[in-house]
């Protein structure tokens, strides 16, 4: 059995962090889930968000960032354009999640 | 590996750098939803023809 | 036999296209599931959404998105029923058992 890889893309802060509350949902059914946070910085996330990421990490997903503040401050993975479109090119499903 | 790229928007500078990336080698089509009258009709066919569609913002 | 298609629905502004795409896709003989997160979840309360209820195979929306825009779960949109207050599951399973996938 193929597991799905999706990766779900964020350029709005009011759709970050829940669009991060998809990609858990997405890995407990079993997928291959990452976020990317690109061009907007988000504030520090609650300790419930981080608890959600830390999930998602456990169950081989992660979530990564084109900005460099965000990974200071959230812990993110750093990625740079290029890297995400690479990565792109490995998922089952790309997903522009929310408004820009 | 065929991939349908819809446009919500004129895609900017990132968008089209990630396209030129996710569809490098690869056979692909566009869909611009950015009009008064979508053809529906036009855009279910390519995204039954694709293997894997994006939805742009 | 037409494919089917399922649609993730994230943005508030979209439901002309879901509606003018899911008409098209039942035309053609496909099955449609749509799911509704986040602000999107909004839509329930549009007036055009019983029609796209009644178009779709499956019409779903994820609840706690819902209470998190201010509706109560006991507000049920017309068109839905309690059952179709649904988790993040739905959108898992438009990847795992649809032919197509499309958000918007």
């Amino acid at each position: 059995m193929s597991y799905k890889k999706v990766c779900l893309l964020y350029r709005h802060p009011d759709y970050a962090i829940d669009g991060i509350r998809s990609a858990l949902g997405l890995a407990v059914e079993n997928m291959y889930a990452y976020g990317v946070v690109m061009d907007t910085e988000i504030p520090k996330l609650d300790e419930l968000t981080q608890e959600s990421i830390e999930m998602l990490r456990d169950m081989e997903g992660e979530v990564y960032s084109t900005v460099p503040a965000n990974v200071e401050k959230n812990g993110f993975e750093a990625l740079t354009l290029e890297e995400l479109g690479e990565k792109l090119r490995d998922m089952t499903h790309i997903i522009p999640y929310g408004l820009k | 590996m065929k991939i349908l790229n819809i446009y919500k928007s004129a895609p900017d500078e990132t968008v089209q750098k990630l396209v030129k990336i996710v569809t490098r080698d690869r056979e692909s089509d566009s869909f611009d939803l950015n009009i008064e009258k979508p053809d529906y009709d036009v855009l279910v066919d390519k995204i039954f023809a694709a293997d894997q569609t994006i939805c742009w913002w | 036999m037409a494919k089917s298609l399922g649609i993730f629905v994230t943005t508030p502004g979209s439901l002309n296209h879901v509606i003018g795409i899911t008409k098209a896709a039942k035309k053609k003989g496909s099955t449609v599931k749509v799911f509704f997160t986040w602000k999107a979840t909004t839509l329930a309360k549009d007036p055009a959404f019983p029609g796209l209820c009644e178009l779709a195979d499956d019409v779903s929306i994820c609840v706690d998105s819902y209470k998190k825009q201010g509706f109560s779960v006991d507000d049920v949109p017309v068109g839905l029923t309690p059952k179709k207050m649904a988790t993040q599951a739905q959108h898992g399973i438009i990847i795992e058992d649809f032919d197509c996938y499309l958000s918007l």
